[in-house]
């Protein structure tokens, strides 16, 4: 049995909404709507996968992870995180389970960012020698050592990031739950949390569920992602299979020594200054066939190949899967 | 048990880390319900009795009343803030966290302002006992702390119905706060001197008088109840029921809020 397992998983909400019209009767009456906010949803998750959850907003990406954690109970369907179910025994559940969400700080405001690892030391019943050797670690990987003392409210946003992995990874969870953890960093910081996540899930085995919009994120980290629209998990593969279906259009930019003999190309061609850009696709042209022809076309002083870039792929897709 | 004493002395120690403001808190704290202190002393020399009370007890009831719930809102302040607590999401946070629900809630906040209305509450009660004469023992002292456990027992329970509609509704209710605000209002004066609905409002709905009347007025000997010592210190433990009720109705809550996810 895998590590985590989830059999058709749903999710609808009630919501209760006072009436347009009716006069004085709006006060007490509510129209009940029901959304689906999860449907059907059925995947499997081994131990040390690192895997990402995209889809647009209201794609129903909190809902699974609520599901996931516990948080929420399902309407529908069945799911075992090693072998537990989440909303059933939640505290041996969480026991073994972190979190970092967003913007949301799980630390304590107005003290030293130690006094809440010691904090979480006691909450979590962990040993303090085995406490220890794990905060030193982390502060190390996170270089986290000179704002021990600090108190949360101090920190930069990308230091208080630092500190909140570092709190959601010192009882060793098993699986770790990560939403937008790069959300407004900086390139560098970013760059390094992802060299750290890595190094995370490598070393420990830390199994790793994250939920972001930034694709670069995703390019870096997962190698499996699912997909969720308007509460659906509409696929779920590898990043790069779902990059290359969608990623239908290349564009080759070519620079001549003289004018070439471009007539015969298998390529769309327009100039751009003294420039010629072929469009193709690569389904049925593949490059590896078409650069001989362009380089027999004439001398090439430069060529760039330019691939969709990452987020134009992940809206096409939207679009086409009609999110 | 680590862990509780644990997130107390952090939580003072966050406190602590704005000690200018915190002071001038306390002591408008202080000022506040000194100045209802002042009111209550005003009247008390115009009519020098209510009902069959003379001035110093009812200054006594004053001052149990008012350093009890001082002490409620100090120490339950994760309650009584909790219904912004889950409009802001924060509750998740909880929920994740391998350590029961309603005993995280309980220690995630402090109000130490409320030290100067607990003050002016044992300004009260010292003043009342000097007056009266009161002979102190053991057992008094005894009875006496059992009344503010109970007591602070059955106000955070009432102070849970709020945490527990907040659950269902965003909208907090204001008419739930009847019983919180208006019973320490109404009941910093013993039930005996209430209209029958209200007497029993506050001695079967919400235990006041068998949590703080009954046996304070044993404490400054002038029992209300015709029980022997032992049965005032039974009495109080209304407080811990009506709040091991309210607890259960609460986890209802929770297990809404965890199958709808406001």
């Amino acid at each position: 049995m895998a590590f985590i397992e989830a059999q058709s998983l749903s999710k609808t909400y009630t919501r209760h909404n006072a009436p347009k019209s009716g006069g004085i009767s709006r006060l007490w009456r509510r129209e009940i709507q029901q959304i689906q906010a999860l449907t059907d949803a059925s995947f499997s998750i081994e131990r040390g996968e690192l895997v990402g959850l995209i889809g647009p907003n209201g794609a129903g990406k909190s809902t699974t992870v609520k599901l996931l954690t516990g948080i929420l109970t399902p309407t529908g369907g069945e799911c075992r995180v090693n072998g537990r179910t989440p909303w059933e025994n939640r505290r041996e559940h969480v026991r073994h389970l972190g979190a970092v969400f967003g913007q949301r700080t799980q630390l304590w405001w107005d003290v030293p960012i130690r006094d809440s690892f010691l904090l979480l030391r006691d909450i979590y019943d962990i040993d303090h020698a085995v406490w220890q050797k794990r905060l030193d670690a982390l502060v190390e990987a996170l270089e986290l050592g000179e704002f021990l003392n600090a108190p949360l409210r101090q920190l930069s946003l990308g230091q208080r990031m630092r500190a909140e992995l570092c709190g959601s990874l010192l009882h060793a969870p098993e699986l770790l739950f990560l939403d937008e953890p790069t959300i407004g960093l900086d390139a560098v910081s970013k760059l390094k949390l992802r060299a750290f996540l890595k190094e995370e899930n490598r070393r420990n085995g830390t199994t790793i569920l994250l939920t972001t919009h930034d694709m670069e994120d995703m390019l870096a980290l997962c190698s499996r992602v699912m997909v969720l629209g308007r509460g659906r998990l509409l696929y779920d593969g590898a990043l790069d299979a779902l990059l290359r279906q969608y990623d239908t259009v290349h564009t080759l930019r070519v620079v001549f020594e003289e004018a070439p003999e471009i007539a015969a190309l298998p390529a769309h061609v327009t100039r751009d200054g003294d420039a010629y850009v072929l469009t193709y696709e690569p389904a049925k042209m593949p490059t590896s066939e078409l650069l001989p022809q362009v380089l027999s076309a004439g001398r090439v002083r430069e060529m760039t190949l330019k691939e969709q870039n990452v987020d134009e792929l992940i809206a096409r897709m939207y679009k086409e899967m009609a999110l | 048990m680590k862990y509780m004493t644990h997130a107390v002395k952090m939580l003072f120690k966050s406190a602590m880390q704005y000690r200018a403001s915190l002071l001038m808190q306390v002591i408008a704290q202080f000022v506040m319900t000194g100045g209802e202190l002042l009111a209550v002393t005003v009247l008390l020399t115009r009519f020098k009795a209510v009902g069959h009370w003379g001035a110093a007890e009812i200054l006594f009831f004053f001052g149990v009343m008012q350093s009890t719930f001082a002490l409620t809102e100090l120490f339950g302040r994760g309650i009584t803030s909790f219904p912004w607590f889950v409009q802001r999401g924060e509750f998740d946070a909880l929920i994740l966290r391998p350590r029961p629900l309603l005993v995280q809630v309980m220690f995630s906040q402090l109000d130490p302002r409320r030290l100067g209305s607990f003050l002016v509450g044992m300004i009260a009660v010292l003043t009342a006992a000097a007056q009266l004469e009161l002979q102190w023992t053991l057992l008094k002292g005894l009875l006496l702390a059992e009344v503010v456990l109970g007591s602070m027992l059955l106000l955070t329970g009432l102070f849970m119905i709020e945490a527990t509609v907040s659950f269902f509704s965003v909208k907090s209710i204001e008419m739930v706060n009847v019983l919180t605000y208006g019973g320490r209002t109404a009941c910093q004066y013993p039930v005996d001197v209430y209209p029958g609905v209200l007497r029993v409002l506050f001695t079967y709905v919400a235990p006041f008088a068998m949590c703080m009347h009954w046996p304070v007025s044993a404490v400054i000997g002038q029992p209300m109840m015709a029980l022997p010592m032992w049965a005032y210190f039974l009495t109080p433990l209304a407080g811990a029921a009506f709040f091991a009720l309210m607890v259960r109705i609460w986890y209802i809550g929770v297990r809404h809020y965890r199958s709808t996810g406001t």
